[in-house]
This record gives structure tokens, sequence and C-alpha cells, in this order.
């Protein structure tokens, strides 16, 4: 199932000493998150279950456009993959971060967008969707 | 490492520490409860956490859903947030059972508007103490509060935070009028945006206090300001003519609600603080005292400080 896949990407592997454990007197062997996954074997990710969607999915460019924002907004780093599953809670953002990210999308794409339409936004893609739908609505 | 060796905490030869990552963790030591008119407040720097083997141990405390949550963050640095977050909530919590309950033995469920609160066990000879908690967290620190039997709301926001939209559209699109007005006072570009931020946190305290959620208590509908306008910043101690924080709504100006109180402080130097918290009416002097802190920098099972009277807790406005 794609939403799998996209989970478990979404976990990149880093290297090891990306934690910045201890070295140097104590010696300590720096411990990643994902080793911590190693031993605690009973995690498996479940699959997130796929919604129905009756529109249509926003083309590539506008979810990469929304990537992009959020990218910026959110100033991840350069190896967090973003795509279009990825979720506004697994990517860090706050209350502050997702106004600031609905301002940015309403200023890129020249809509406005309800509070209540922005409340039911859980995923990159969501949003895109949404972007699309005004746009379309706009110029329709 | 060098500041383990100063703080004393660790032997020279830590290799133990390493070699046993399994090991039951130190025991927590057991605090007071909170009095009703008190918000207690621990907070973790995760950049202070550079013994990767505590990651072992605060991920033995969890839930297996709140592993599988924390494993769902992007990235290690929000994996690591993730999980120091759960892992503050239940130590913090636990702290204030007498040694009854383990972090790991605490169970949460999510009130009628998703607020997270904790699901408390029957016990035969034993009633818990009724604890109501909220946390707050930033890429470099994470809060929790703690009170006994109150609805509290705690946010915290990096001092340096700065906005990529322009201060005024954000807040003429979220804010009340009242806060707008004052906001276009300030003509120090810096300060309108440290007063934003200071305002922002203490609208998600109270948004987080009532716990129905942002939508449920859209940030337009309601004014926080200071309740004497012409004392803007008021340091070091209370006065009883003092101003202080209060809330309204823009549909109801003039009738303050009374129920909640406001405390708005720097934390270690980095941070603004709001903490948020329904006033205790059945204690007889509940109408007239204001909010009394009690804070604690963190690192849990391995180190614990009182910073209230220090200069970690500054400039508090009540």
């Amino acid at each position: 199932m794609a939403s799998i896949s996209a989970t478990a990407k979404s976990i990149p592997t880093r290297p090891r000493h990306s934690l910045q454990a201890v070295n140097g007197i104590f010696g300590l062997k720096s411990v990643s998150i994902s080793s911590l996954r190693r031993s605690f074997p009973s995690i498996r990710l479940q699959p997130t279950p796929m919604r129905f969607r009756v529109c249509c999915a926003a083309k590539p460019e506008t979810v990469q456009k929304v990537c992009d924002i959020v990218k910026k907004q959110l100033a991840l780093a350069e190896d967090i993959a973003i795509t279009g599953e990825s979720k506004f809670s697994t990517l860090g953002a706050d209350s502050l971060d997702t106004v600031e990210i609905v301002m940015g999308l309403e200023e890129a794409f020249n809509i406005s967008v309800e509070e209540e339409s922005a409340q039911n936004i859980s995923t990159v893609q969501d949003a895109a969707d949404l972007i699309e739908t005004l746009v379309a609505a706009k110029s329709g | 490492m060098s500041w383990l060796l100063r703080r004393n905490m660790l032997p020279l030869h830590s290799n133990s520490l390493a070699r046993r990552p399994f090991a039951s963790p130190l025991p927590l030591p057991p605090a007071s409860l909170p009095s009703p008119r008190e918000t207690h407040i621990w907070y973790v720097v995760p950049d202070e956490l550079k013994d990767a083997s505590l990651l072992y141990q605060y991920m033995e405390l969890l839930s297996p859903c709140e592993r599988q949550s924390v494993l769902r963050m992007n990235g290690e640095r929000l994996q690591k947030g993730a999980l120091l977050a759960r892992a503050l909530v239940r130590t913090t919590l636990a702290r204030y059972t007498d040694g009854r309950l383990s972090p790991k033995s605490f169970k949460f469920q999510k009130n009628r508007f998703g607020k997270p609160e904790v699901e408390w066990d029957k016990y035969d000879l034993w009633a818990p103490p009724p604890l109501q908690f909220n946390i707050s967290h930033t890429s470099t620190m994470i809060a929790c509060g703690v009170t006994l039997d109150l609805p509290i709301g705690i946010d915290i926001e990096e001092k340096q935070r700065k906005t990529s939209n322009n201060i005024l559209s954000l807040a003429h699109r979220y804010f009340s009028p009242v806060e707008v007005a004052y906001l276009k006072t300030l003509a120090d570009p810096e300060c309108r945006q440290s007063e934003f931020i200071r305002l922002w946190t203490l609208k998600e305290a109270y948004v987080k206090a009532l716990g129905r959620g942002f939508s449920g208590t859209p940030f337009k509908d309601f004014t926080i300001r200071l309740e004497a306008s012409n004392s803007k910043q008021v340091t070091g101690e209370l006065k009883s003519d003092a101003p202080s924080i209060v809330v309204e709504a823009v549909d109801d100006p003039g009738i303050l609600m009374n129920r909640w109180q406001f405390a708005l402080f720097e934390l270690n130097n980095s941070h603004y603080t709001a903490v948020c918290m329904e006033r205790d009416v059945k204690n007889p002097d509940g109408e007239n005292n204001s909010l009394k802190l009690e804070v604690w920098r963190t690192l849990p099972f391995v180190e614990d400080e009182c910073v209230t009277e220090t200069d970690a807790v500054k400039n508090i406005i009540r």
C-alpha cells in the first residue's frame, strides 16, 4: 500500500552519530532512534487506512509547491522527505506554523482559505487538493 | 559530557550506564502536590540530553501506541522531541503519587474535544491525586504544567521566533480588534514582534486550558489584555495594584471572565511562557489570589533543579 511505503520512507536512516551522543572520554556508542526500533520489535507501523477521495487529486506541481512552502516555513533539514502523504503533525508544525503556512499558501496561489476548511487539512495532499478546488472556483 | 562531571551526577567511568540500557531507572524523587492556587511546571531542554542510553530508558516508559506515534515523526530531531515529551509527562505525573505509580503505568484518554487527560485506575486503599496537566513544546524546550484538579493550559515559544508573515497581517487575520489596536500602538518592530509572540502564547494557553481545541475557541472571539492600560510591563514581585492579565469575549467586552487566571514570564532566558489556570472558587481566598508558580528544570532520572526563585524564571506578569 502506498501509505505504508510513504510512512517507511519518512523515517530516514541517518548516520549513527547524528544524535550527538557521547564520544571522546566516555566512549559511549551512539544510539540512533532507528536502532531503538530494533530493540522494540513489537512496534510495527500500522498502515494508515486509505481515505476514499471523491474528487481528483491535485496536480503534482501543486503538491510540490505546497511541499516547498511547508519545508520553508518549518525550516526542515534537507534530508527530511516531504510528500503528499506527509502529515503536518508529524512534520512538527505547531499552531502558529499552521496559520503561517495557510497564509503562505493563500499568497502563493492568490486564494482565500476559510477557517473551517483549514481545520480539515491534515496532509500536504489535503492542502493541495483544497488549493486547486479554490483556484478552480475562482476562475469558474 | 563535562557538565555531567561538574554536576557530580555520574561516576567518572560511566560504562555502567552504557552497558545496562535496560536496567530499571533510578527512582524519581517524590514531589509535594500543588496547592489549589499553584501551577507546577517541569521543563526539559532536549539539547541537554547527551547520554543516548537515556533514550532507551524513556522509550521503555511509553505505551506501544505512544512509541508508534514517536516513530511516525518525520526525522530524528522530531522523534527525539516527541519521545522526550511523553517521557516528561509520565515522569512528572509519577512524582506526585508518592512512589505508588510508576511513569510506565499511566494511561491517557482524550476528552470529547480531544484534550489529553489522565485515565485513572480505581484503587482500594488509595485515591490517586486528581492531577490535571498540559504540555507544550518547541524544538529547544518541552514544558509540562500540573495542577491539582484545575484545568490548565500552557504554551511556550522561543523569544527569538520570527514570523514569515507580517505581524499586523497575522494579527488582523487571527487576533481580536482590541489586540490588533494594541499591537499597532507599538512603533518599534522588535517590540511589536515580541508582544505578538507573548500575546500568542497567552491566547494558546487559554484555548488549551479550555480544552476545546483551536477550532472550538477561535482566537478572534476573545481578547486578552492587561486590565490597567497605563502599565505595559511589570517586573519582579507582585504589587496589589499591579495590572493583571484578563480575558473577555469580543461580543461581551467589559465582562471579564474571572474564572481564568494567567501568568506570563520568561523561562530559561530563551522562551516566553504563558500559563492559564482555572481559578479555584472553592477556596474562600480564591477570588483575590493570583496564580502561584513553582518551576523545575529536569532531565528525568538524571537531574532535577528547582528554579522558581532564580533567574531562569523572570519578568512575571499575572
